[in-house]
């Protein structure tokens, strides 16, 4: 009933504003006749933004091991102490511990020769959440908020990109495009609630402006322009029927179940709730897959964990309908060694690893690229992080040449190089 | 001229006359020290002379721009500020009032020194340093000892240490991160020497050597070969975990012999030394037998099932030598390797410790020998990056912009603003010793750092320090304001939850600082709050449960003391924003207080309006 009132209210807001937008194109520019390339442009990408596509980038923050995931090597000098299983798809072998995963095999394509050169946590997080090597100069932009940027619905209350724990954020692009942080996901976010009835609320905030402008007169004028830009979100997420979209006893208890009761799954529930509320990137992260002791022993619960939500959000998406337009990307910074090391564990790998994608027109039930046999290098078909970020543009229609001035006043491509892993789509 | 209610009048009579007195006993003893302390000085700098030489050169420069500096501030806009930034704390509402009842010619320079010599000016930077080291942390255990730092470089600030000793002090740390706070640095990028080369020239010399990790720097005059360098002053540097501690913990160590393991795996690598000791028979083969006894017994079993190819269960040194070096080998290197691009997984070429602005350091140096040569080579007065990049950062701190922006990338073919004026103040910093109340003094006593506060207007070209720049105070100082608001000595936590970035953060002020902290080598453009900071302000039962007006919080004395809201709306501007509502301001809020019915709610509501204002989470 509820779900039924938000895109109710949804596509009302959608339509009115769209309206809105091509009144304001055909009185002035269009009658005139000097409507340019770049609005047309424009237009097409208002179309783009009523296409509801979204993205959920499901992190495993620490560099997940591809040999006890999607690239095991039972029977090599790598293998570890895992065994592979058998999917729903013929021929695609994953780790033991991804038993759900592997029955919507048919929806997933794994990438097991993604290549990078950073083994560096912070840096490598920085590249594979930015597309860019990190720089002392200039703060470059996750692509959540690049995608957000480019195709989010901007009439939305509550925030068109979220991030379940936190995460990098917007660099350059500013504010507008900060992920919103939800540390508790199931629960109303903290201080999201108004603490004075909705009237008394509106007043303080027209007072709060009124007191505001006058700072702005003595020297504060941007400051001011700032502040108020953020309360103006801030407050109509507060006020915002929609919050109600953290909440999810609003779903089955068998579905919610099947996510999982605890913080990945219910951040995996969360991502789909927002997707249908109108979010556009939603990233959820996991923690601990940074193994380099008791490899075996550790990465079980984890990989459950992981596996349990991932599963229900790839089939849950796909039973509403909701999969063709949702991409779901998983990933970490990088792999992990091939030996296992003395501490029974391994240390981190950049030089080859693995990334699983599903939805947003992804042809799924397949492999692309492979390692080679002990899983110590790329034997086939290599994959940047640039080509992955190409691919995903692709996937949610997003130009990733598109430009964006950066503060030091040097345009900056979404993406700088790579080419579109065309196999995913075909 | 201000205006005060009866009330506040005797308040002031009382604070003035007590002020006086207590000023009056300072200043006999302090005369008496007075003279001894500067017949030290030698030929020590005087900050008035350097601030006049910065003021001179800065107006000169805007004259021929043809620009006009804008005026200096009022009274409560420069106390307001310099508190803030000495301090970390808004002034009281008593402060406020005598300051400006002060008819002192020296009042400004009088309250910088105050300012200078009280412990929160100390807290304030030492909060400062914490941010700016564990907020590039690479290592989240890190954060650990964050309040054994925070304790520690307080002390520095305390005793006035120089800036070249607590660098010392900082490079050159060993032991239980728990004890010692001066492992920050080292222990935030778990000993790693290619991090901490970069984090060492970022912050101590303001120069991105880690540009040059993989080539050589793209806009610097750095090859490649100078990062790698510097870090080779860090190879023997450890950081491991102290066996059995509870609260576990971690010590920073010197690895100057390597370890056993290194010297077995050396052994393995050249067994002639095996073989002279336990092959008994020199027929060119270890059996289990010869090695009975000896210290090779205990591993003798899992060596032959790794190496014996021929499976005559002995060993022969070929065999030996064909047992693969472990991945992780790196660690037990005592020189610095630097990797070959070409191929990662090469052990690289060993490099030996060189300051690319400096000299060559002497090769095979003892951990300890090494760090404190660093030390020595980038503290030493012929090295002006070392003076001009903490100069640069201090100034932008206090006037929102640097000479150099981004602060910390200041290297030699990037252009500063107003070089000379930097020089100046390098100069006359290292003439001081690397004195930072020195340079806090001089600086805060600028007519540059002393103006009204303009907007940058946007597609006009911005002339730097024509005027202050509104800047965002950080997370700490707007905890401090907050509590001083409220008269409490901590706001509640939420227990439910850790915080954004980092889990188990429990009191209130960590819990604050996670969701408004920002790193302060931050360009101030970038600093614009979030939406979760807006909630937090908004709707935190923590302030929401002190805006009451019932019970004894601040407001509800307010509304209670000053029946008249011509009296109470000045107090809850004082009280709030350090400073009286302008007319229209004074309009505004009497206006809404008559609109509504409650007195008292009406009141809450302004000072929730007055806490959320963008004023209040600003340096003007």
């Amino acid at each position: 009933m509820s779900l039924f009132h938000h895109q109710q209210v949804q596509t009302h807001r959608q339509g009115f504003s769209r309206r809105s937008f091509l009144r304001n194109v055909s009185t002035g520019a269009l009658a005139a006749g000097t409507l340019s390339f770049q609005d047309l442009m424009s237009v097409s990408a208002e179309e783009l933004r009523q296409q509801g596509r979204a993205m959920i980038l499901l992190w495993m923050a620490g560099g997940p091991s591809q040999f006890e995931t999607f690239d095991p090597k039972p029977k090599s000098s790598s293998a570890g102490d895992k065994k592979a299983i058998q999917t729903a798809v013929s021929g695609i072998e994953i780790s033991e511990d991804w038993k759900n995963t592997a029955k919507v095999m048919q929806d997933v394509a794994v990438i097991r020769s993604m290549t990078n050169k950073e083994g560096n946590h912070q840096r490598a997080s920085y590249q594979m959440h930015t597309g860019y090597i990190p720089s002392g100069s200039v703060k470059h932009p996750s692509l959540g908020s690049n995608i957000a940027r480019e195709i989010g619905n901007r009439e939305l209350d509550i925030p068109t990109i979220v991030s379940v724990g936190a995460t990098d954020g917007a660099g350059f692009l500013g504010v507008d495009y900060e992920p919103f942080n939800v540390n508790n996901p199931g629960n109303i976010p903290n201080n999201v609630a108004a603490t004075v009835p909705t009237q008394r609320y509106q007043k303080r905030l027209d007072l709060l402006g009124r007191l505001d402008s006058e700072f702005a007169s003595r020297g504060g004028e941007v400051v001011v322009k700032n502040h108020s830009k953020i309360y103006n979100k801030a407050s109509s997420l507060v006020q915002s029927p929609q919050t109600k979209v953290f909440d999810l006893s609003q779903e089955s208890e068998s579905l919610r179940q099947q996510y999982g009761d605890n913080n990945f799954g219910k951040g995996c529930l969360l991502a789909r709730r927002l997707v249908e509320a109108g979010s556009t990137f939603i990233e959820v992260r996991s923690n601990g897959w940074d193994n380099h002791a008791n490899i075996s022993e550790v990465i079980t619960p984890n990989s459950q964990q992981v596996d349990a939500g991932m599963a229900a959000l790839i089939a849950d998406l796909k039973q509403r309908g909701m999969l063709e337009r949702t991409l779901v990307v998983w990933m970490g910074e990088f792999g992990r060694t091939p030996k296992i090391n003395a501490r029974a564990g391994r240390d981190h790998y950049p030089r080859v690893f693995s990334a699983a994608l599903a939805g947003g027109g992804v042809k799924g039930g397949q492999v692309i690229g492979a390692s080679t046999a002990d899983g110590s290098a790329v034997q086939d078909r290599p994959v940047t992080t640039t080509d992955l970020f190409c691919s995903i543009c692709q996937s949610l229609k997003v130009d990733p040449k598109k430009e964006n001035m950066s503060p030091l006043g040097r345009p900056m491509k979404i993406v700088d190089g790579g080419t579109v892993v065309t196999e995913l789509f075909s | 001229m201000m205006n005060f209610s009866a009330k506040r009048m005797t308040q002031i009579v009382c604070i003035f006359l007590f002020t006086v007195l207590v000023l009056l006993c300072h200043s006999s003893t302090f005369a008496a020290t007075k003279s001894s302390s500067q017949s030290n000085k030698g030929d020590r700098v005087g900050e008035t002379a350097v601030a006049e030489k910065v003021d001179q050169l800065i107006e000169a420069e805007l004259r021929k721009s043809k620009v006009e500096p804008a005026k200096l501030a009022n009274d409560e806009d420069f106390l307001r500020r310099v508190t803030f930034d000495l301090a970390g704390r808004k002034p009281s509402s008593s402060e406020v009032i005598l300051f400006g009842l002060d008819s002192n010619p020296d009042k400004r320079k009088t309250v910088i020194d105050e300012l200078l010599k009280s412990e929160d000016y100390a807290v304030n930077w030492a909060r400062y340093w914490r941010d700016v080291i564990y907020l590039r942390a690479t290592d989240m255990r890190a954060r650990i000892n964050e309040a054994e730092f925070e304790e520690w470089m307080t002390t520095q600030f305390k005793e006035n240490k120089s800036w070249d000793q607590i660098a010392t002090d900082l490079l050159t740390a060993t032991g239980d991160v728990r004890e010692n706070g001066n492992t920050a640095l080292i222990f935030a990028h778990e000993g790693d020497p290619a991090e901490l080369a970069a984090e060492t020239s970022r912050i101590f010399l303001g120069i991105q050597i880690q540009c040059a990790n993989c080539h050589d720097h793209p806009t610097d005059k750095w090859k490649r070969n100078s990062f790698h360098e510097l870090a080779a002053f860090f190879p023997r540097v450890r950081v491991r975990p102290v066996r059995d501690a509870m609260p576990r913990t971690f010590e920073v160590v010197s690895m100057d012999q390597g370890n056993q393991v290194a010297q077995r795996m050396q052994m393995l690598q050249d067994p002639t030394m095996l073989f002279k000791a336990f092959d008994r028979n020199r027929d060119g083969k270890l059996t289990e037998e010869e090695v009975q006894r000896t210290r090779m017994a205990r591993n003798f079993e899992q060596l032959v099932s790794r190496a014996d190819k021929n499976g005559d269960k002995a060993l022969t040194a070929e065999e030996i030598k064909s047992i693969p070096v472990p991945d992780n080998a790196r660690r037990f290197n005592t020189e610095y390797h630097m990797p070959d691009l070409m191929d990662p997984t090469a052990a690289g070429t060993v490099v030996h410790p060189v300051l690319f602005v400096g000299t060559k350091a002497p090769e095979g140096m003892k951990d300890l020998e090494r760090r404190e040569t660093l030390s020595k080579f980038l503290t030493a007065k012929s090295n002006p990056w070392f003076a001009r990049a903490i100069v640069n950062r201090l100034w932008a701190e206090m006037l929102g912009e640097g000479f150099y922006m981004p602060i910390d990338d200041i290297g030699p073919e990037r252009s500063a603003v107003y070089p000379e004026v930097l020089e100046a103040l390098a100069d006359g910093f290292t003439a001081n010793g690397y004195d930072l109340k020195w340079l806090c003094r001089t600086i805060a006593n600028t007519r540059a750092y002393q103006r009204v506060v303009q907007t940058k207007i946007e597609g006009q070209p911005h002339i730097p320090f024509a005027a202050q720049s509104p800047t965002r105070l950080r997370g700490d100082q707007i905890f401090t304001a907050i509590t001083q608001v409220f008269g409490v000595d901590d706001l509640q936590s939420n227990r439910g939850g850790g915080d954004r970035r980092y889990r188990g953060n429990r009191t209130a002020r960590g819990q604050f600082s996670s969701l408004f902290t920002f790193d302060p080598s931050t360009a101030q453009e970038e600093i614009t709050g979030d939406v979760p900071q807006a909630l937090f302000m908004m709707n935190s039962s923590a302030i929401n449960g002190l805006l009451g007006t019932n019970g004894n919080t601040k407001l509800a004395q307010i509304a209670r003391e000053f029946p008249k809201n011509e009296d109470a709306i000045p107090e809850l501007y004082l009280l709030t924003l350090s400073r009286e509502p302008s007319k229209a301001e004074m309009k505004i809020c009497q206006e809404y207080i008559q609109a509504t019915d409650n007195r008292n709610e009406a009141l809450e509501d302004l000072m929730w309006s007055l806490v959320n204002s963008s004023e209040f989470i600003t340096k003007r």
